[in-house]
């Protein structure tokens, strides 16, 4: 419809209007067949559906642009692909601290994971260079095991996938590749010693239920990661029976799920079920292939170098400091002069959070944002801030947070050929109407 | 329920005739009929006291792959490990970044496909993938 229909339909709704009023102020109660009041009209306000896919720019919107839809066990989330399942968190479930377990999103790589596991044969089996190889239940875990909590996000490495220039094939994840949840489990240390670990062991190898078609030998047939035995994280490591005080949901990883505090997702092996003690480093596809970044500072290079060669690749690791403005969420108008509470969530792999700024001035100056509970190092940590836009008119709010180790947010982009690592500074764009 | 609520006493309706303009800049009660139906609520499952722990079976959507010759070739090849839905997702990719990705399915992920029939799917998707050619 055009800007001029448009314009007189809101004229007749207005002077049908004020015919009805005027048959109320003779008395008559208002029919509900008035047509006025139920005003047929395509714009403005009908809802338009975000495009079938962005690029070859950066994707401009939070999330990811597929449909919603309804998955088992799960809230109605962002639909990137059925088969395997990858789902996204819509935004405004980052405004608490932890991510209910029907709303966390879903990645998995191979296309045959499992939709029912009967405890009474799963074991946890713990194998390869190890002493006395062992098979615990479900029930093993619970009773035979000190059980440990811990707080942390679990952020997939290509989150945000959608912002790189130029635009990189994989899944295409707008912001909400993440969650945050309470880990009840048993401590992989304490598994590992009850194996009893031997001499010339340099990695533990992880493998989950999730199978997929491809021969034997590659990395479209298993998915498998390990964690070198030396790295630090492996005495922060837990085996999770528990996501926020529940089981975890199947697509979630349930029966056990490894938490490896601070890293990417990559090594929280969902359906948890072969712990493999390697005594020389695990060469599969997804190690020494997939999941690589760039040695660099950040983990960013540009394609030209990728094309010339030479470019050191590293697994990767840690995630770098990010923070993101959840609500207000920009879908609708600030009357000018009105203070707003914005609110969201900021996280380190390095870890605590530290600091929380707001620019509204386009990075020239920062103020300080208040911190909500710290519920540990590698948790989300809320944030808020009050806010008023003085004048009508366009806003961009920059949000950047800083952690403990001193690493604030940059503003500079992230580019690498498997879209890992983005964590530049967010911006929300915020319209303040007129108040009068 | 809105026009429920209209259904006012001639009292306060004489209230409301002074501001009756004022509500008409506000278009009350503007709809547009849009198709209902993607998303659907799940019934609970019903849960025997056994051992064994499932979900319901989970769904899988049509992909909407562009009309043209090698359509059926690549829902055929690129269909098996996962969806085809694996290239609608992606943004659009030059060319060359395709004709990587295919090879890279062969090379790395073991995929078996009949070089003609490559290089018909590696066709298509340049004439439906680009930056210069995606419509949808
Ligand atoms: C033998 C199994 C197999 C076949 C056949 C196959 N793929 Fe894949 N494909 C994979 C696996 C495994 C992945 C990685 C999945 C993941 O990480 O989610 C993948 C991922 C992708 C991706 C995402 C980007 C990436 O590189 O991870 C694209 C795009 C893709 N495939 C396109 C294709 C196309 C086009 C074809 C047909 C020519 C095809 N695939 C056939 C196994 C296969």
């Amino acid at each position: 419809m055009s800007r001029k229909d448009s314009k007189q339909t809101a004229l007749i709704s207005r002077r049908s209007w004020c015919r009805a009023a005027g048959a109320v102020a003779g008395g008559l109660a208002i029919s509900p067949t008035i047509p006025s009041l139920g005003v047929n009209s395509q714009e403005p306000g009908a809802t338009a559906t975000l495009p079938t896919f962005t690029g070859p720019s950066a994707n401009s919107y939070w999330s990811a642009v597929g449909p919603i839809v309804s998955e088992p066990q799960k809230a109605p989330l962002i639909l990137l692909t059925d088969r395997p399942v990858q789902l996204e968190t819509p935004r405004n479930y980052f405004a608490t601290a932890f991510t209910p377990n029907e709303a966390f999103y879903v990645r998995w790589h191979l296309d045959r994971i499992p939709n029912a596991v009967d405890l009474r044969t799963w074991r946890l089996h713990v194998e390869g260079n190890v002493a006395s190889p062992q098979a615990f239940s479900f029930g093993d875990l619970l009773r035979k095991f000190k059980a440990e909590t811990v707080a942390a996000v679990n952020q997939c490495s290509g989150n945000s996938r959608s912002r790189l220039q130029p635009r990189v094939p994989g899944g295409q994840w707008g912001n909400g590749a993440m969650g945050n949840a309470r880990w009840t489990g048993v401590k992989l240390r304490d598994i590992l010693s009850a194996a009893g670990m031997k001499s010339g062991s340099v990695q533990v190898q992880l493998q989950g239920l999730e199978q997929g078609e491809g021969p034997e030998g590659l990395g479209s047939k298993y998915f498998l990661k390990s964690l070198d035995l030396e790295n630090s994280v492996m005495d922060e490591c837990i085996v999770a029976y528990a996501m926020n005080g529940e089981p975890l949901p199947l697509l979630n990883g349930f029966p056990v799920r490894l938490i490896v505090p601070g890293y990417f997702a990559t090594y929280w092996m969902k359906c948890l079920t072969w712990i493999r003690v390697l005594d020389k480093p695990d060469e599969n596809f997804w190690m020494k292939t997939g999941y690589r970044v760039p040695d660099t500072p950040r983990g960013t290079t540009r394609p030209e170098a990728m094309k010339a060669g030479g470019v050191k690749t590293v697994p990767i690791g840690r995630m770098p400091v990010r923070s993101f403005l959840v609500t207000p969420d920009g879908s609708a108008k600030i009357p000018a002069g009105m203070s707003v509470n914005l609110r969201g969530i900021a996280f380190s792999g390095y870890g605590r959070v530290t600091k929380v700024e707001i620019s509204d001035d386009g990075l020239k100056t920062w103020k300080i944002a208040q911190l909500g509970e710290d519920f540990g190092a590698y948790s989300f940590r809320t944030w808020e801030f009050a806010w008023a836009p003085r004048t009508p008119g366009k806003y961009s709010v920059a949000v950047r947070a800083t952690d403990e180790k001193g690493n604030v947010q940059p503003d500079e982009t992230v580019w690498n050929p498997g879209g890992y690592l983005w964590n530049r500074i967010e911006r929300q764009e915020f319209v303040a109407g007129n108040a009068e | 329920m809105k026009i429920h609520k209209l259904r006012i006493t001639a009292g306060i309706a004489v209230a409301a005739l002074l501001i009756g303009a004022a509500l008409a800049e506000q278009r009350l009660g503007s709809y547009t009929t849009q198709n209902t139906g993607k998303i659907v609520q799940a019934k609970p499952a019903a849960l025997a006291e056994d051992s064994e722990y499932e979900m319901a079976s989970l769904p899988s959507f049509d992909a909407e792959l562009a009309n043209g010759a090698g359509r059926a070739e690549t829902q055929i090849y690129c269909g098996t490990c996962h969806t085809p839905r694996y290239i609608t997702m992606q943004p659009p990719l030059p060319a060359a970044t395709w004709e990587a990705e295919i090879q890279k399915m062969v090379k790395a992920f073991g995929a078996q496909i009949p070089q003609a029939d490559a290089q018909k799917i590696a066709q298509y998707l340049h004439e439906h993938y680009t930056p210069e050619t995606r419509q949808r």
